[in-house]
């Protein structure tokens, strides 16, 4: 039943479905709270605290989703790095995926931060401070959405502005897109040197915080951890994506390309255990994950949820069938967030009587993002070629895609 | 796949950088971690839990000198009662008592005024920064409201104005818009009663405080001074008969969380070498495919 996918197709969908208004009724909600935000204080609307300073906004919107939102990065070295072109066909997925995830994830980061107009200081070299981690992951994080994946999501939208009839415009479009190939090498390699280094930073954030974060996390091997798991979550989000999409247009299952895409993650999976166990003992806090107090309940969860799926995902038999794919990266998904999201709040340990729980204000306007991502992810696979698709549903499609060697 | 020269040249290439790479690493771990020593001129504060007196006499002192509206808590508009340090409130007498109902001791809870701040290597402006003598302090038109800072402040220090639309990090800043101006010393010594919180320079209140350690020893606790090596220092000392960290002020090293962090970040960037040689490495790559 496995088939190939080849190249990418737009969906001949209705964009206007009954799910499609839920969420960008929620989205439109988000927004709706966000202006309430920006008119209130974050104390009236967020659970946040002196003790707990960063909420849902900042470890679950940013530091665990653009975690998810690494898949334009973790495809891409696949790609392009170890050069397999069975990887092509998903590339605008897995970009797509990116900019939605990084996306929104900076939209959440603008109704977070205090002061906004001060931002405009970032542009001044003397009144920046080069030492900042925090600097880094920022300007890293928006030169990332600016530059290399507006350049990655370029493609799709200058083929449909190739194909709009018009020739001017079609001519201004291949103009465009010469230019792109002329230069690729560089965005490319932009494309990955960016997220190496705001995803490791996102792990020394934490570290400057020293025993603020309790033991199991921290460890001067957060910028590795981070950064591995942000490989991980972005080849467990496109493989969520490219299934769920599957099972509900009918795309055709590659299963060889789904397999390979498993595969890597769970050898990844494996390895980052074999370095946090290693670097747990190195330290001298192993007996820590089995005293089954608070944070050992939530770090062998989180293990449990990483490892199960890893390995069950080694076995042929069992990634080849579509629906233990699906779970299995759902429940790899799930302990990959946990782990990106506990160093900033479950394992946050602030001096003094505080506690922290997100209000509903805030909880909704984090699921609105979210969903604002899905949002902007179903109009584009809607209106643009972007979701792989078996050479029969191209072949009903008819369509010529001229710049399909992107 | 045909092996070719440049194929051979390039692996040779990156080769020669990755030893490159792990050459300066381990020049740089050899090396000893950059730590920061104190000003010649750093000012402080000593505290001496054993002298003070509970009066809380620098607590209004300091709202009134900051301008802060006082934060009267639970004491139904009566008393200024904040439970904590807060956006209202920059300096804090509390009282510890021990289970056992005997061993008391007061603390007084400020910014410490760290040798190498956590907050000042954390926040991504200049917001915070090093003013001269060392007093950290704190730029409304530099701070984006990130709150990185007390994320990373280890006494848990810099509060943020919650319920504004215009929120700003509060936090003792020894005083500065007043010290050398129109005072010679903060609010909060100047008041005390007992002079268990006295202002100068940190090398002078250091001697005062060992010259107080040598004189009662077994008294204070360890006989020793709380801020001299912690956390790589702070220009604030304190001076109790109870254990420290029965009093809020946790258990640090030698070293600085900041300069931990520099050392991984140093390690990992090498001054920003390794993103450019990766950067030239993977066009290169990428370009012949």
């Amino acid at each position: 039943m496995t088939e190939e996918w080849e190249k990418c197709i737009r969906l001949k969908e209705p964009l206007v479905t009954r799910p499609f208004k839920a969420l960008l009724g929620l989205a439109g909600f988000a927004m709706l709270l966000g202006i309430l935000r920006e008119v209130s204080g974050l104390g009236y609307v967020t659970g946040l605290n002196d003790g707990y300073a960063w909420g849902l906004f900042k470890n679950w919107n940013v530091t665990a989703l653009t975690a998810l939102g690494s898949g334009g990065y973790a495809v891409a070295v696949m790609a392009w790095i170890f050069n397999d072109r069975k990887f092509h066909p998903i590339m605008r997925t897995a970009v797509l995926t990116s900019l939605v995830g990084y996306g929104t994830g900076m939209l959440a980061l603008g109704f977070d931060v205090g002061r906004p107009w001060n931002f405009i200081h970032i542009l001044n070299p003397k009144t920046r401070n080069h030492h900042s981690v925090l600097l880094e992951v920022a300007v890293c994080m928006t030169a990332y959405v600016i530059l290399a994946l507006n350049f990655e999501n370029m493609p799709p939208f200058l083929e449909r502005m190739y194909k709009s009839g018009d020739p001017e415009r079609s001519d201004r479009a291949l103009k465009i897109f010469h230019y792109m190939q002329k230069s690729f090498p560089f965005w490319i390699a932009l494309a990955f040197v960016l997220p190496s280094m705001h995803q490791s930073s996102l792990g020394s954030l934490m570290f400057l915080a020293g025993d603020r974060v309790h033991p199991l996390w921290q460890t001067a091997r957060l910028p590795l951890l981070y950064l591995l798991m942000a490989y991980i979550l972005g080849f467990a989000c496109v493989l969520l994506v490219l299934i769920l999409c599957t099972y509900v247009w009918r795309l055709g299952w590659d299963g060889a390309i789904l397999g390979r895409l498993a595969v890597v993650m769970s050898w990844l999976t494996l390895w980052w255990l074999v370095i946090q166990f290693v670097d747990l003992a190195y330290r001298g806090v192993f007996e820590m994950a089995f005293t089954f107090d608070r944070y050992s309940i939530v770090f062998l969860l989180q293990t449990i949820l990483l490892l199960i799926p890893a390995q069950a995902l080694q076995i042929e038999s069992v990634r080849s069938k579509p629906g233990n794919l699906l779970r299995l990266t759902l429940v790899l998904i799930i302990g990959g967030l946990l782990y990106r999201f506990t160093p900033t709040s479950i394992a946050f340990i602030p001096l003094g009587n505080y506690t922290y729980f997100p209000s509903a204000i805030e909880i909704l306007m984090s699921v609105g993002f979210t969903a604002l991502a899905v949002v902007i992810f179903l109009f584009a696979v809607k209106r643009f070629a972007i979701l792989p698709a078996s050479q029969g549903k191209i072949a009903a499609e008819a369509a010529i895609r001229p710049f399909d060697t992107l | 796949m045909d092996v070719n020269r440049r194929d051979v040249l390039k692996v040779l290439l990156g080769g020669t950088a990755v030893t490159a790479i792990a050459g300066s690493t381990a020049h740089v771990a050899k090396a000893e971690p950059d730590t920061i020593q104190p000003l010649d001129d750093a000012v402080g504060l000593l505290y001496d839990a054993t002298k003070c007196i509970g009066c809380r006499a620098c607590m209004p002192a300091c709202e009134n000198a900051n301008g802060l509206v006082p934060d009267r808590g639970s004491s139904h508009g009566l008393y200024m009662q904040p439970e904590a340090l807060n956006s209202q409130t920059k300096n804090l007498i509390k009282l510890h008592v021990a289970a056992d109902g005997h061993e008391r001791s007061f603390i007084k809870q400020q910014c410490m005024h760290c040798v190498d701040p956590a907050c000042v290597s954390g926040c991504p402006m200049q917001a915070l920064h090093k003013e001269p003598h060392g007093v950290v302090g704190w730029d409304p038109g530099l701070c984006i409201g990130c709150r990185y800072c007390q994320i990373a402040c280890p006494f848990n220090i810099p509060k943020f104005e919650w319920y504004r639309v215009n929120p700003k990090i509060v936090k003792c800043e020894l005083c500065r818009h007043i010290v050398g101006k129109t005072a010679s010393q903060p609010a909060c010594t100047k008041v005390c009663p007992t002079h268990a919180v006295i202002y100068g320079k940190r090398s002078d209140l250091f001697a005062e405080a060992h010259r107080r350690i040598q004189e009662k020893p077994g008294y204070y606790f360890e006989d020793r001074v709380y801020g001299e090596t912690e956390g790589g220092g702070t220009q604030c000392l304190i001076l109790a008969h109870v254990d420290y960290s029965k009093i809020g002020l946790p258990k640090m090293g030698p070293q600085s969380n900041a300069s931990r962090v520099r050392r991984v970040t140093n390690v990992i960037y090498q001054g920003f070498l390794t993103p450019v040689v990766i950067y030239g490495g993977l066009v290169a790559t990428i370009r012949d495919r």
